[in-house]
């Protein structure tokens, strides 16, 4: 440790165990003052469990933690965390809907008039306008919550961390539901923060990110401390190694070969719904793996909706096996699709109810006789066998799937289309908020399903993903598609060129 | 054994022994507790709400709730009775006709709640209300005493190997729940629409279909129960079952079902009906008078909800502490 910069927090030898295997083994984790610090490993490295002890939110078995000079205790919680000046600016934001920028900012310390209980409202407002005009921020203190884009939504939570006094800001994932635009004026706040000197925590899969930012990185590994990297020593492709134990292969990176053209499993006609998507047309064959590119909003997610059955449309036409089709997902799932929604926890998982549940909801028409009666043993045959498929971790088909890592939950939603007669699988956003290894699997997963003649869709808008994956690439732009790339010719510049508008000789 | 079966498990086992524990204390408290014919009449006497809760366990499940079962019950009776006595109709074919409106009761129910996404509290409740009314409506508000025939009669009171028939009938409709929710295809789409909906719909469950038949379910076997009522009170009077929808949950919830949908325990929900029989009984061979009756089932609500939460004394007083000594450590 340099002794210059005097250490904000130091953790030593921290240990934790939820009744069970070591989740945190003897970990070292210290913060200097006015650092941008990032914390990396895969899903289940540990990363989350070392901050829910620092904020008090769980508790450690072994091992000390100072946090400015003063001995924080094992039964630490987080209402004490928040007034040591810990703040931890939530993947899933934690603001009260309904209420305004300034209600949320000074909420549980309101300015009151003197010597009643009745809050100031002018006061409030005034002071909330104040901290946001300090830091340039684009907010009105009177905006209510709901009405803002997530992006301010989270500068609302930063406010209040300050106005907490906060001197140390914990951010997990910050940039999973933003813009490039708006990731880049969340790195311009941060950088912002680290000048006031306030120490920030960052977490983050995205390792384009890891790397501008970080002053140090923390690597950590099936819950060890692998290594702290210095600010020289940083770079993407070593953080990578470091938190996978291996580095990538060539072969994972680069794109799958080309095949022969198979049948045509779906071709669209002419789609058209009011106001969603204006005259698609596409074929996917056997064995391809088309990708759909766009901007969010594009209509992708409606398309693959319409598709599917879920929601109807107005006019167009499908033929899905040569066979004119009208989609309902009960008809679509008997006919060999498979779909995998954009949102994990709200549309995909059961989280409430064991791997077991989850599989054989999707494959009750194979679990069960004619009579309605489910077989135990088949229900639990399809469970172990997609969990063998896909490696989900712990292997353990009774797990609730709430309580999985991320990756594993969205193995777990993938894995319950995996043991049926798939032909067409339709995935939206496959890999967000998962980490690089599960990441990886779930590339190779769909290019083994191509390769066995599984015709796939993708939808995403991580572009090295996308042409990572796609066969084809169509890009929607305002519910229509605005160019569609052979195979080979597409790079990340294209697809993104596309989706803004901006096409060959100006913009359209 | 798989882990979630141990932990399924012991939930009703805790429960098992609670009711084995309060099966200890009463006998203790009274020597006329443990014998067979107050055994006996215990079970009886929670018949009517068993029946009812085995039924009505499906819309907690699927995140509902029903809270019309209590006026479907006194309902039933008085029909039942107008077709027999007034109609002149069989017995049998009254039962049935009975039933059917059931099915039609729950089916309203049901497609209320889905089609025009009204909570089933409101729902249900308004159905508890009308219904309530149309029993008064039907009945003239009066309490008719059922005379004949006396094959209706024999359902409530009569007894086969020295067991009441209503035994029988609770025992059988709970075997048949228990099967139905741990192992159809059904039991499997009504766990998945509680646990979430969406999810359950991207898996190909229809879950507008399912909660209208989790609706009927509830609303036939409020329909058994009134039925039943009927034949064992000789009575059929619109007041009779008012608040037992609060009882039905009572025994629901103390077996463990959670209200957010998603779990549920056929066996938890019977253990639960008969403790809260347990505790009346307790508290009538104590000669307590009847306002207690309330003021107990409340408590034990109370307590079988804060047991669910995982709460422990050790662990509250060792949290209490350590808040204690954080504000210290910050002084």
């Amino acid at each position: 440790m340099s002794a210059n910069s005097p250490l904000l927090l130091e953790c030593k030898g921290i240990d934790k165990n939820y009744n069970g295997p070591m989740v945190l083994a003897n970990v070292d984790f210290s913060l200097k003052r006015g650092e941008i610090h990032s914390l990396v490993g895969e899903n289940g490295a540990g990363k989350s469990t070392l901050i829910k002890i620092i904020t008090g939110v769980t508790n450690r078995n072994a091992g000390s933690i100072v946090f400015e000079g003063q001995s924080v205790p094992v039964e630490h919680n987080k209402i004490a965390s928040e007034r040591l000046g810990i703040a931890v600016i939530y993947q899933e934001l934690s603001l009260i809907h309904g209420m305004s920028v300034a209600q949320n900012i000074f909420l549980t310390k309101e300015p009151l008039f003197a010597g009643l209980p009745i809050i100031d409202i002018n006061k409030m407002n005034r002071l909330a306008q104040e901290m946001i005009d300090k830091y340039g921020f684009d907010l009105r203190a009177t905006d209510i919550i709901d009405k803002l884009p997530i992006a301010q939504r989270q500068t609302v939570e930063i406010l209040k961390a300050l106005s907490n006094k906060a001197s140390l800001m914990i951010m997990d994932e910050p940039t999973s539901s933003l813009t490039s635009t708006e990731s880049a004026q969340l790195f311009k706040i941060i950088r912002l923060l680290k000048s006031e000197g306030i120490t920030v925590v960052y977490i983050s899969h995205r390792m384009e990110e890891v790397f501008d930012l970080s002053d140090r990185v923390t690597v950590l590994r099936d819950g060890k401390l692998v290594t702290v990297l210095e600010k020289e020593q940083i770079s993407p492709a070593e953080i990578i190694r470091l938190m996978i134990g291996r580095a990538l292969s060539e072969d994972e990176s680069r794109h799958r070969m080309v095949k022969k053209e198979g049948e045509v499993v779906l071709e669209v006609e002419h789609l058209c719904c009011e106001g969603k998507l204006k005259d698609i047309s596409f074929k996917v064959r056997q064995g391809e793996v088309l990708g759909f590119g766009g901007l969010v909003g594009s209509g992708r997610t409606e398309l693959m909706r319409a598709i599917y059955g879920i929601d109807g449309f107005d006019s167009g036409r499908l033929t899905y096996l040569g066979k004119n089709y009208v989609p309902s997902v009960e008809k679509s799932i008997a006919g060999g699709y498979g779909f995998v929604p954009e949102e994990r926890r709200l549309q995909g998982i059961m989280g409430g109810i064991s791997i077991v549940g989850n599989i054989g909801v999707a494959n009750l028409d194979a679990i069960s006789n004619s009579a309605g009666f489910v077989s135990g043993t088949k229900e639990r045959e399809k469970a172990d066998k997609a969990i063998s498929l896909l490696k989900v971790k712990p292997a353990n088909p009774d797990v609730l799937v709430g309580n999985l890592s991320g990756g594993n939950q969205q193995k777990v939603v993938v894995g319950k289309w995996l043991i049926r007669d798939l032909k067409l699988l339709i995935v939206d956003e496959p890999t967000v908020g998962i980490d690089i290894g599960a990441k990886e699997e779930m590339y190779q997963t769909i290019e083994r399903l191509a390769c066995e003649g599984v015709a796939v869709i993708v939808v995403s808008s991580d572009l090295p993903e996308l042409t990572r994956l796609s066969d084809r690439i169509i890009v929607l732009r305002k519910g229509q598609i605005i160019k569609e790339f052979a195979e080979g010719v597409v790079t990340e510049e294209d697809v993104l060129r596309a989706a803004s508008g901006i096409v060959e000789g100006g913009t359209q | 054994m798989k882990a979630t079966n141990w932990r399924r498990l012991i939930v009703d086992f805790r429960l098992f022994g609670i009711l084995l524990l309060m099966m200890v204390v009463l006998s203790f408290v009274s020597d006329r507790f443990l014998t067979v014919d107050n055994l006996t009449n215990v079970l009886w006497s929670v018949c009517l709400i068993g029946i009812m809760s085995v039924g009505a366990i499906y819309a907690p499940i699927t995140g509902g709730i029903d809270l019309s079962v209590g006026s479907i019950a006194a309902l039933s009776g008085i029909v039942a009775n107008v077709l027999m006595n007034v109609y002149g109709l069989n017995w049998m074919l009254a039962i049935f006709i009975t039933l059917g409106i059931g099915v039609l009761i729950g089916w309203v129910n049901g497609m209320v709640t889905t089609k025009f996404l009204v909570p089933a509290f409101i729902v249900t409740m308004a159905a508890k209300t009308y219904l309530f009314g149309v029993a008064m409506l039907v009945s003239n508000g009066d309490q008719i005493t059922i005379m004949q025939p006396k094959e209706f009669l024999i359902i409530g009171v009569g007894k086969f190997l020295g067991i009441p028939i209503p035994i029988y009938i609770m025992i059988i409709l709970a075997v048949g729940s228990h099967i139905l929710l741990k192992h159809t295809v059904f039991g499997r789409q009504a766990i998945a629409v509680g646990a979430n909906e969406v999810s359950a719909k991207l898996s190909g469950v229809n879950p507008d279909r399912t909660r209208i038949i989790v609706y009927i379910i509830s609303a036939v076997t409020a329909t058994i129960a009134g039925i039943v009522m009927a034949s064992l009170t000789q009575q059929a009077f619109a007041m009779n079952a008012t608040g037992y929808e609060f009882d039905v949950i009572t025994a629901i919830v103390i077996g463990g079902t959670s209200l957010m949908g998603g779990n549920g325990s056929v066996t938890g929900a019977l253990i639960g009906a008969v403790m809260v029989g347990f505790i009346n009984n307790g508290l009538n061979l104590l000669d307590m008078p009847s306002s207690f009756h309330p003021i107990a089932t409340g408590l034990v609500i109370l307590i079988a909800l804060i047991m669910n939460q995982g709460f422990s004394l050790p662990g509250a007083v060792k949290k209490v502490l350590a808040r204690f000594r954080t504000a210290e450590s910050l002084k």
